[in-house]
Parts: C-alpha cells; structure tokens; sequence
C-alpha cells in the first residue's frame, strides 16, 4: 500500500491485533447503522405486501408471508395520487421559473451591472437571512391573506422569489464568470436581457440545477406550510398524504404502508440517478443546513 | 462587486456618457425591480407586520383594534409558555446529547473504511430523501407498542416501552427519528473536511509516536473544527424553531410533553385563532434567536468556510 493510500490508521497499525479488532468493530458497527437506515425503508415497502393481520402481528415479521401485490393497486386508487403528484409538480415547476426569474436577474444585476446603491440593495436582501422563518410564520400566514392569495398556487410560487439564501449562492456563482464576456457583448449590441439569458443564464447551469434539486426536495417534502396556504383542490401530494392516509382513521395499515411506499419511490430513484449532483449540492447548500 | 467596464468610451461627449451611465442603470434597477418587490412583499411586509400585530387584537372580520402590551401579559401570565420553554431547550439538549457527535463518529469511521465507502455513504443519506410525511407513518409504526422495536426489546429481555405516549420517552423519540433521519447530511460535510486533512500529517505524527487516539484528538478534530462549530449553531438554529416533527407525530402530547415554543405560535394561531398573542411570540423569539444568527455569522465569516 502506498503512503498516501493511508488514513488515520496506517497499514502498520492494522497489524497489531488490538487494532485490528477495533477495525472490524468499527466495520461492525457502520453495518448496523447501515441496517438502521435501510429497515424502516425496506420494512415499509415489504409491509405493502403482506396481509393487514400480518402488518398487525406480534412479533412482527420481515419477508410477508404470502405476497400480495393487489395492495398497490389499492393503494393507488385509494386517493387519486396523479392529481396530487400534479399539483407538486406544478408548486416545483412555478418555484423554479420564480427563481430563475426573480433571483437569477437579481443576481446577475448584482454582479455584473452597474446598479446605484448596489451594496444597500444586496444588504436589504441578506438581511433576511438573519431573521428566523418561525419568527414571522404567523404574520406571513397573515399577510398572504391580505394580499387576497391565499389559496392559489400564487401564494407558494411568489414568495419563493423572496430567497436570500438562493441569491447569495447564485451571486457567488456568477461572480466567478468572466465580466470580459459581458463587455464583449455589450460592445456587441446585445442588451442586458440577451446578456442575462444567452450568457448569464446558460454558463450558471450547475448552480440552478443544484437549486433545482433543492427546490423540488422543499415541494415533495414540505406538508405544513402548504396545508395552510393551498387550497383543497391545489394541494401538494405531501398534505394529501398527511390528510388522507396518516390522518385516517379506517386505512388498515398494509394499504397505508403501500402508499406510503409509492411516496417515498420516486424521490429515492430521483436520488439514486443523480447521487453526483446531490451530494455537491449538500455542499452548498451545508452552510444553511 | 464593483465592475467597472472595460472598454471606457473614449471619444464620447460627456452628455452622451451620462445618457448611457443612466440606461445602464435603468436596466440595473429594472433587474432588480421584481426581486426587491419580492422581498418586500413577502418578507420584510410580514416582519413588520408581525411587530405590529403583537400590539393588537387580530380581527379578520372587525378589523384589528389597538390593545397595547395585552398580547404580552397574556404570555406571561401563560404558564403553558414557560412549559414551551422548558421543552424546547430539552429538545435542543437531547438533539446536542443524541444527536450532534453521531455524524462526527460516522465521519471518522467511514473516512477510515477501505471498501464499501460508497455504499455507507448513500445508506447513511438516504433517509433524507425520503418525504418527511412519509417518516410519521412508518415510525408510529416503528414506535409502536407492538412494532419491531419493541419486538426488539423483548427479545433481549427489556419490558415493553410505549416509546410515543409515555411522557419521559415522547421527545427522546422524537430525536432519535429526526436524528435517524438528518445526520446522512452533516456527516457527509464532515466526511469531506475529514477526507481533506493531508495524509502526510498523519504520517508524520506516527513516525513521531502518536498514537490513533492523539492522531484525532491532535489532527483530525482541529481540522474539522470549523466544520464543527458552524454545523453547531445551524443544528441551535434549526432545533430551538423545531415543532413540525412534534406537531405531526404526537401534536404537542402526551400532556404537552412534546410542546415546543413554535408548536406553542402555531396552536396560537390556529387551534386558539389568536393571531396577536401568536405573532407577540414570534417576537419574543426573534429576540432570543437573533442573538444566535448573529454569533453564526461570526463564526461563519471568520473562519471563513465556504461561501
């Protein structure tokens, strides 16, 4: 092995046996954990199969006893889950134009363009960061009633555009791009707005797709704030499970685990396929946590 | 950041420079026009009316009506407040005990394993991934007196634990959940500051004598301990505004056990529709918390990590 191939430990110290021995309980114990993270996923989506008695039995069991794949098909017709997959994806989709609207020209405005009272503006907008959410959830409830919003997707998709965490990530990226380009194409007659989406927009792909990632986690996940601020008919997939299948009385449990299963799917395959690109994001986005 | 052009307009007449200075900055303006009404509308409107309400009796039909420090007094003349206090900073308590090292000690570990890397990675995170509403169904279902955990127990002879309405168990289950849950993320930034720490350092302290233990105590930990100390106050941050997880799981039971300060704003507003005590809290709080952002933004801007 060679020298940089080491860790903490060396080869060296894998020889003695006291160390060894800690070496393979410390394998031990990263398998168990493993387990633990995995359990509750595959133990879910096992539970859709079996029978309601079996879900219910003591001591639990893990393989079903008899496979019975009809659940899911129950499970889909139980609550109509394309109309409510729809609406996600509509809050997603209206948060991301927002975002790429509001604060992609915002933190091309910032970086690149002369603006009077340039560092009073982006102060105005960080000065966000420092109040917590819960703070004024209230009020915000408050004020989207106000406005005469509440309700319509509109009250998800605006304040979206109100993000200084997204817009200090996005000026940091747009920063680092040359402004000998924009010149050149000033110089070259295109207007700031060709600038913005023929230059700007394009060269800071990897960072929207990184907001991306974190845009469509907050539509998927998010369940509270949406179940008090959408109507019924624009509810998010999240909020219908939390009424309909968490909050119900009569489901029996195997249903409800195959529902939950076809939740959790998309969002684990979505994960699977872009692990690269998520795991940089969580580097960016760790900052905020 | 300042940009100055790089081609100035040498031949220009200075009338037609400033013409041009002034459309630059119209467009300027006109991109950030919509952010700035945004930000206005949706954040900075709500904050001010929310310090504006706590002095009022929110009416949405009468209309508002001035009522002083009433919302105040009623807080804390609101035992129940105080109760939402005591929770909540065992909550951030317990989240530090069970909670804080775990990432940390995956971290080390798994920077240690030679194989399999890549698969104890993925595991850890993905629990993450999977939809929050999701997580309260299947543990009610863990949790439950006759779920796999206590299964579990009972075979290595432990008595039944009703992890959910026992009163002294309800919020050390609650951690143990979001714990399960969110460190995947915290120990993959660790996992990379670990990773980042030069070998030859490692090196040289063998060669000196140092054994395993002085080599993460002296080494690996000082090296993370940006790491640390910012992934520190953000966990502060996010647990004293925690109360989703509590609201979903248990609704602030058994008896208030898992009720905390936010949980307590919340069932203000929409179990006692009080938005004016409701937002008079939200005050409170952001004078206790801003004392804490403000100490993030030290540490954050001196050690310099990251952005």
């Amino acid at each position: 092995m060679k020298a940089n191939e080491r860790g903490i430990l060396s080869s060296y110290d894998l020889k003695k046996p006291s160390v060894r021995w800690g070496y393979i309980l410390m394998y031990l114990i990263i398998a168990v954990m493993m387990c633990c993270m995995v359990y509750p996923i595959l133990i879910s989506m096992l539970n859709g199969f079996k029978l309601n008695k079996e879900v219910n039995s003591f001591p639990p069991t893990f393989w079903p006893n008899e496979w019975h794949f009809e659940n899911y098909t129950k499970a889909w017709n139980y609550i109509d889950l394309p109309f409510y997959f729809k609406n996600t994806m509509f809050v997603f989709f209206g948060n991301m134009i927002i975002t790429v609207l509001v604060l992609g020209l915002a933190a091309y405005a910032l970086s690149k363009m002369l603006v009077p009272f340039k560092s009073a503006i982006y102060y105005y907008f960080l000065m966000t960061l420092f109040i917590p959410a819960t703070t004024y959830m209230i009020p915000s409830f408050i004020n989207l009633k106000d406005l005469g919003l509440m309700g319509s997707f509109a009250a998800v998709w605006l304040p979206a555009g109100a993000n200084a965490f997204f817009l200090l990530l996005l000026k940091t990226f747009i920063d680092g791009i040359h402004v000998e380009i924009f010149e050149s194409a000033r110089i070259d007659g295109a207007s700031e707005w060709r600038a913005f989406f023929q230059i700007a927009f394009p060269l800071s792909i990897p960072i929207f797709a990184t907001l991306a990632i974190f845009v469509f986690a907050t539509a998927w996940n998010d369940w509270f704030w949406p179940s008090f601020i959408l109507s019924q008919d624009n509810k998010p997939l999240s909020v219908a499970i939390r009424d309909f299948v968490l909050n119900a009385r009569r489901l029996d449990m195997n249903i409800k685990f195959a529902i939950l299963t076809l939740v959790m799917i998309p969002p684990i395959i979505l994960f699977l396929f872009f692990q690269k690109f998520i795991l940089r994001g969580l580097y960016l986005g760790g900052v905020k946590g | 950041m300042e940009q100055t052009p790089a081609v100035p307009v040498v031949n220009a007449k200075p009338q037609k420079q400033r013409s041009r200075k002034l459309n630059r900055y119209m467009w300027g303006l006109l991109f950030l026009l919509p952010a700035i009404v945004t930000f206005t509308l949706f954040l900075w409107l709500p904050i001010f009316k929310g310090v504006l309400n706590s002095f009022y009796n929110v009416d949405f039909v009468k209309g508002n009506t001035f009522i002083g420090f009433d919302n105040y007094r009623t807080i804390f003349s609101d035992g129940v407040v105080l109760i939402a206090v005591k929770n909540t900073l065992y909550y951030m308590g317990l989240a530090l005990v069970i909670g804080f090292w775990v990432p940390i000690f995956f971290a080390l570990a798994i920077s240690e394993m030679r194989r399999f890397q890549g698969f104890a990675r993925v595991a850890a995170y993905l629990p993450y991934v999977v939809p929050f509403v999701v997580l309260y169904g299947v543990w009610r279902w863990l949790y439950d007196p006759i779920g796999p955990i206590n299964a579990a127990l009972g075979k290595i002879g432990i008595d039944q634990i009703n992890f959910i309405s026992d009163r002294s168990w309800s919020m050390i289950s609650i951690v143990i959940m979001e714990t399960w849950q969110s460190f995947g993320s915290a120990m993959l930034i660790y996992l990379a500051a670990v990773l980042s720490v030069p070998r030859d350092w490692y090196e040289a302290a063998e060669i000196d004598g140092a054994g395993i233990w002085q080599r993460i105590r002296h080494i690996t930990l000082p090296a993370i301990s940006g790491q640390i100390i910012l992934l520190l106050m953000l966990q502060l941050i996010s647990t004293s505004q925690g109360f989703q997880t509590h609201f979903a799981m248990l609704d602030g039971g058994p008896n208030n056990a898992t009720l905390t300060y936010a949980l307590h704003i919340v069932k203000y507003a929409f179990v006692r529709i009080d938005y004016g005590v409701a937002s008079a809290l939200g005050v409170l709080m952001f004078f206790v918390l801003s004392i804490l952002a403000v100490i993030q933004y030290r540490i954050n801007n001196k050690g310099g990590t990251n952005l």
